[in-house]
Parts: C-alpha cells; sequence; structure tokens
C-alpha cells in the first residue's frame, strides 16, 4: 500500500508511467479477485467503497418501486434501507435461527411472486450460514434474479460466482479479504445501473456513463492504496486456502462456546447443524449487551454488541431488545486468546 | 518496426488484451489511444510491433471485444488495417 501512495498516479486518466502502474495494480487486483470468486471475466469484477456501496448499486440497478423484494430474516441495514429508499416492498423469508430447511421452505413459497430476491451468505449476528446454493438454485428456477451479501463469507466460504450465477455479489475489502477500510467489491452478472456519474477515463465526449463493465460502475478516482492493500489480503486467502481458514476459524468458535456453555447467567446463539461460521452472539441474563462489551473492553477484549446494524436479524431470533454480544474469530487469532476471552466472559459474570 | 494499434473499448479491455498476448508470448503495452484515431475522446490501445497475425487471431479465438485495427506509416499516420 505505501509502495502504491509513493509512485502510483491515477489509473486511466494519463499515459504516464506512474499511471500504468496504478493501472497494472487494479488490474491486478481485478484478475486475482475474479480466481478466488471464479468470475471468468475479470471486468465483471468492480471496484467499491465498501460492501454498502456495492449493494446499494446492486439494489438501485433491479429494484423500481412497487416490486416485491424476497429478503432473508437476517439482513443487514444496508439491504433492508436501500430496498426501503427505492420503495419496494420487501418480504421476509425465513426467520429461524440456525433452521436451513426452513428458510428454504420458506424461500421457496415467496420467490415465485417476487421480482428480485437479496440475501446475505452469512448473518453478521450470529454467524448463521444461510442455504445460498440451494436458494440460487430456486431463484433460477423462477428466473428471479439474486443479490448475494456475502459481506461475511467472502474469503472465509467458497463462493464461486460461475456456481451460484448471482445478478450481483457484494462483498467488503476489509473483512475476510484482509484488505483496508474503504475498499469492496461486486461482482457482477449483470451490467448494473451506474450509482454514480462521472468520469471514467474514457469515452470522454459521451454524455453517458460507458456501457461496459467494470468502467461504467467505478465512476471517479480510483482507492488505488486501498486496492493495493486489497490484492495482498486476497492472495494471502488464495494461498492459504478458504477451507483452511474456514475450519480454523469454527475451530476457535467452538472451543470459545465449549469453554462458555454451562454458564447459566450467558445465552449462546450456537447451531446444532454444521450451518454457523466463526461467529458467535451471546447475551448476558442480567444486564445488557452493551455493558457487557464495554467490560471486556476494558480488558483489551474488542467486540460488538448491540443490534449490529441488523434490527431484522434480532427481530427474526427474539433478541431485539436487549441486543447481543458478538465475538468473531479470524485466522490471526489464537487458542490463547480464545481461552482469555472466555475466562474473562465467566470473570465478569461472576463479579457483576 | 511496423507499430500496429488494436483499439480497445476500455482501459480494462485492453489490459485483458494484453495479458492474452503476453501469455502467447506475443509482447505489447497498453497505450493511450491517439486521439484522432478515437472519436468518443479517450480511448485506449493495445500497441505491437511484432505478431500482428497471430495477435487478431487470438482476438477472434478468445472472442475480445476490441475496436479497429491500425498500421502505423513511415510518415506517422494512421491506416485502418482492419
Amino acid at each position: 500500500m505505501l509502495n502504491a501512495l509513493r509512485t502510483c498516479a491515477s489509473p486511466g486518466r494519463g499515459g504516464h508511467e506512474a499511471a500504468k502502474r496504478a493501472a497494472e495494480k487494479v488490474f491486478a487486483c481485478r484478475e486475482s479477485a475474479a480466481a478466488l470468486f471464479n468470475v471468468g471475466d475479470s471486468s465483471k469484477v468492480v471496484f467499491t467503497q465498501n460492501a454498502t456501496h456495492a449493494l446499494n448499486i446492486a439494489i438501485f440497478s433491479l429494484t423500481n418501486a412497487g416490486d416485491r423484494v424476497v429478503i432473508s430474516g437476517f439482513e443487514h441495514n444496508s439491504v433492508t434501507r436501500p430496498l426501503n429508499a427505492v420503495g419496494a416492498e420487501t418480504v421476509t423469508a425465513g426467520t429461524k435461527l440456525f433452521d436451513s430447511e426452513d428458510t428454504l421452505r420458506d424461500f421457496e413459497r415467496k420467490i415465485p411472486e417476487a421480482k428480485l430476491a437479496v440475501c446475505t451468505h452469512v448473518s453478521n449476528v450470529f454467524g448463521y450460514v444461510l442455504p445460498i446454493c440451494k436458494i440460487a438454485e430456486i431463484c433460477r428456477a423462477y428466473s428471479v434474479p439474486l443479490i448475494v451479501d456475502a459481506s461475511q463469507s467472502a474469503g472465509i466460504l467458497k463462493t464461486d460466482q460461475e456456481r451460484l450465477n448471482a445478478a450481483f455479489i457484494a462483498m467488503p475489502g476489509h473483512k475476510s479479504l484482509f484488505g483496508p477500510q474503504g475498499t469492496g467489491i461486486l461482482l457482477c452478472g449483470d451490467s448494473g445501473r451506474p450509482l454514480m456519474h462521472g468520469g471514467s477515463g474514457s469515452d470522454s465526449l459521451l454524455p453517458t456513463m460507458p456501457e461496459y463493465l467494470p468502467e461504467r460502475l467505478e465512476a471517479g478516482t480510483a482507492n488505488v492504496c486501498g486496492i493495493a492493500g486489497l490484492k495482498a489480503g486476497i492472495d494471502y486467502v488464495r494461498k492459504t486456502g478458504t477451507d483452511r481458514i474456514s475450519n480454523y476459524e469454527t475451530h476457535l468458535r467452538c472451543l470459545f462456546t465449549e469453554k462458555l456453555s454451562g454458564v447459566k447467567e450467558l445465552v449462546l446463539f450456537t447451531s446444532e447443524a454444521d450451518n454457523q461460521s466463526g461467529v458467535v452472539s451471546f447475551s448476558p441474563v442480567r444486564g445488557d449487551s452493551e455493558t457487557f462489551a464495554a467490560e471486556l473492553a476494558k480488558r483489551g477484549i474488542c467486540v460488538r454488541a448491540g443490534l449490529h446494524c441488523a434490527p431484522l436479524a434480532h427481530k427474526s431470533a427474539g433478541t431485539v431488545e436487549k441486543g447481543t454480544v458478538r465475538v468473531s474469530f479470524s485466522p490471526f487469532n489464537t487458542e490463547k486468546e480464545v481461552l482469555t476471552a472466555a475466562s474473562e466472559i465467566k470473570n465478569i459474570v461472576h463479579n457483576h | 518496426m511496423t507499430q500496429y494499434l488494436i483499439m480497445c473499448p476500455s482501459l480494462t479491455a485492453a489490459q485483458k488484451t494484453q495479458m492474452v498476448f503476453e501469455r502467447a508470448g506475443i509482447s505489447s503495452a497498453v497505450v493511450k489511444a491517439p486521439r484522432s484515431l478515437y472519436a468518443n475522446g479517450c480511448g485506449y490501445a493495445v500497441s505491437l510491433y511484432r505478431g500482428i497475425d497471430r495477435a487478431k487471431e487470438l482476438l477472434r479465438k478468445n472472442g475480445i471485444m476490441h475496436g479497429d485495427i491500425y498500421k502505423r506509416k513511415e510518415n506517422g499516420e494512421y491506416m485502418l488495417l482492419d
């Protein structure tokens, strides 16, 4: 990133060496992302500011006021708010936490009447891994386009655009792709409708954005330094392998829940099926989640509490009143850290 | 040496074209297209000096979207090749 900051100009805005270097860095990241997510043509990898930006492009591309849109019961505000802004009629499918069969049955029932389906791959609150491949199959069967929010899964679970055949897959760069904040990716199965209009570095005499991807959806100066960092993160994921990352995170999550399973003062949200990622939520029986997280912060343990910008997920799980404390693990966490966190949680429960 | 320019609809398209050529052992570079050759203002091209026939074959074979192909004459003018 520092090298890019020092040596790169703006891609597509000049013919000089610094602009060429920038263009090469951006293109290399596009190719690497296309390889990770099995996108046949890297032009369909669009860089965005974050997952919210990517989801907004996707939703505004495919939705008009009054359209019926099926969403899961575990969507983030970055899905529900754009749908609300566009005036869509949202229908929720699948509100039973960790119940894949119920989720599928409800999608199957509601998709035929819908114009669009939007579904998160993994709940950001509970780590519930939704049966996205089967949901994609249902969408294909009824020719309903699908937008996948891969914010919690990209880099951990296999996200295969060719297999899902989704209209769009949105993801942030800074989570499990290990890039810096301010980066995101939109994988496009559709040409999309630009959310921003402006310089694209080509076809400058045209009054409109170009028809072709990725330039069509990438108006303005690119975040070259961020994209350079994102490339390093994606390369790490490709080298390590999503299976290995996922297995390790699941191992840490299981270790954590095992240590806390007997604590009666906590409600742990865990799955008995094999459909939970390396994310786990709990709520204290007494007191609220924010106070609990503040106590953990004093001990150097950084977790998020409250509603996690996903009130719909909390409504589905019945936790909207108190919220939850969410703990998420990464390949850079150690077993020792997990044991320390569990031990500190027990200390807080027993001393407050 | 004779220069050939393959006009591309975008920077990314030019980069993809160059990558295909590179993998086939054809040396080329992405360049800003001469203003006179690009009606819509600001465009990109892939420049190469050798292997134009093989390059055209690769464009066809890989279904690569591209614009006109020009040959640069000794006087510096560009002649439409295809």
